[in-house]
């Protein structure tokens, strides 16, 4: 079990530095860890997997309205998305925009006003860590 | 068979019948959208009146004014006549017909006037959108709106004459409007014959026409009264035209921008927060641009807001009763995507000016 979440993350970030091709990624990425290893000092690593499930999943805790990431980004992060107001939203997947995760603020400004709207907390730097993670692989 | 109405005088019956019925029809039925058709209508049925005019002095004899200027009097005692059952025939125009003529002429006149003035202040379009204010235009709309239904009923009345004259007499009006006959009768009453002046009426004709149309497009080319140009703020652009249309500032009254931006931790449902000094830049861009700034017709018209959902453009009485006749699914659809993408069917909506004429459903949208 061990193994094979350490293979997961092995890959998963073999995946992002091939994907990312960009420096501003793994910057947001080593952001993100340092902040989960502060809070956690059993802190392994971000995990792909785990970022899906955040992905994917259902939550009561947010605005009714939102209950996951999937009603706007669609359920393949690889699609162009529809905010509610009617607004395409650009991919998610970094393979279909390059553009993503390369710039600390934003990715700060929206975490922040997702994760409220989604989960009902803030995410941890965990959390926003996966998810980018999950995304690479994308 | 004797020669009454002239080519002039049937040409501009027959055309003035097309073009107020299609102003009728614009007006009455047409989605907003047909507003440029109803827009030419009514610009033909003013070159048409003047025209009318011009001939009414220069035409031959019964197109001329003055074979059937009666006095009050004549008009009087011809009515006397009519409810005693005997009549004198007049080859052209009888006294009750050309009040009718006169009537119609005014009032058409009157009718492209305050088309021109609700034109111009309503939709800020045409020669006056430089000089009249949205509350004159809607002012004004009313009294077009009161002149139209007149004009209606007095066609009416003129096809109930002319009915009438078809039974009573041997006189047979539509044809003679078409042939320009009438049969000779030696009982009818006639007028002075008179010759057509056709140069000069040509030549005022040409004068009066370029010279009102020159004056018109001079006149059009004036930016609108409180009309916003430029651009929107591109700060104001990128944070709030991410998620939606980035919305004109002159759509929403300044009460309505400031609880907007007070509430930003619950938008419409959503976490719209912002950094404390953006919000705060982008809250005095809205309250310098709001509605009271400017005169558009939705800078006014969505300033009533819907008691029970108060922030929501979409929820305003104005915008539910100019879109009810759309289905739901159409704002559903993947091209509109929510009610509250404007841009999505106003081509303009981003400039706040949203003319009638800027309007289309995407196809996609429709099937």
């Amino acid at each position: 079990m061990k193994v094979c979440c350490l293979s997961a993350c092995l890959v998963a970030a073999a995946c992002a530095v091939a994907h990312a091709g960009s420096g501003d990624t793994q910057k947001l990425l080593d952001f993100y860890a340092n902040q989960a290893k502060a809070t956690d000092s059993a802190f392994g690593g971000f995990s792909a997997e785990r970022g899906e499930s955040l992905f994917r999943s259902n939550s009561t805790g947010g605005k009714p309205d939102t209950p996951s990431c999937t009603v706007c980004h669609t359920k393949d992060p690889r699609n162009v998305g529809q905010t509610r107001a009617g607004k395409d939203i650009d991919p998610m997947a970094v393979s279909a925009n390059p553009q993503r995760y390369t710039d600390q603020e934003k990715a700060e400004k929206w975490f922040g006003r997702n994760c409220r709207n989604v989960l009902g907390r803030e995410c941890t730097a965990r959390e926003k860590g996966d998810f980018i993670t999950f995304m690479l692989t994308q | 068979m004797i020669a009454v109405w002239d080519l002039g005088v049937r040409l501009f019956h027959w055309l003035l019948v097309a073009a107020v019925g299609i102003a009728a029809v614009t007006g009455l039925f047409g989605p907003l959208n047909r507003l440029s058709l109803h827009v030419a209508a009514g610009a033909t049925i003013g070159g048409l009146l003047v025209f009318r005019i011009v001939w009414g002095f220069a035409g031959t004899t019964y197109a001329r004014f003055s074979s059937f200027a009666f006095p009050p009097s004549a008009i009087a005692a011809y009515v006397k006549e009519l409810q005693a059952g005997r009549h004198a025939v007049y080859l052209g125009h009888n006294p009750l017909g050309s009040v009718m003529v006169f009537a119609l002429l005014a009032i058409l006149a009157l009718n492209v006037t305050t088309g021109v003035i609700v034109l111009g202040g309503v939709d800020k379009q045409g020669p006056l959108a430089f000089a009249v204010s949205y509350e004159t235009g809607t002012t004004l709309r009313a009294i077009h709106q009161i002149l139209a239904y007149v004009l209606l009923v007095m066609i009416v009345g003129h096809l109930t004459g002319v009915v009438h004259e078809s039974f009573r007499s041997k006189a047979k009006p539509v044809l003679a409007m078409i042939t320009g006959e009438k049969p000779d009768t030696s009982v009818a009453i006639t007028a002075n014959p008179a010759r057509a002046w056709p140069a000069f009426a040509g030549l005022a004709l040409l004068v009066l026409l370029t010279g009102a149309a020159y004056e018109a497009i001079a006149l059009s080319s004036r930016p609108a009264l409180g009309v916003p140009t430029g651009s929107l703020d591109s700060t104001y652009v990128k944070e709030c035209g991410s998620c939606h249309m980035a919305y004109p500032p002159s759509l929403g009254t300044s009460s309505r921008w400031i609880a907007l931006m007070a509430g930003l931790a619950d938008h419409f449902g959503e976490d719209a927060s912002l950094e404390p000094k953006l919000m705060s830049s982008i809250r005095a861009y809205l309250i310098n641009n709001s509605a009271e700034k400017w005169d558009t017709r939705p800078s006014h018209a969505l300033a009533e807001s819907n008691p029970g959902d108060p922030l929501r453009l979409t929820a305003t009485p104005f915008w539910s009763r100019t879109h009810r006749a759309i289905p739901a699914a159409v704002f559903r659809s993947k091209a509109v995507g929510a009610k509250g993408a404007c841009n999505a069917c106003h081509g303009d909506a981003f400039t706040g000016r949203f003319d009638p004429q800027k309007i289309e459903i995407p196809a996609r949208a429709l099937q």
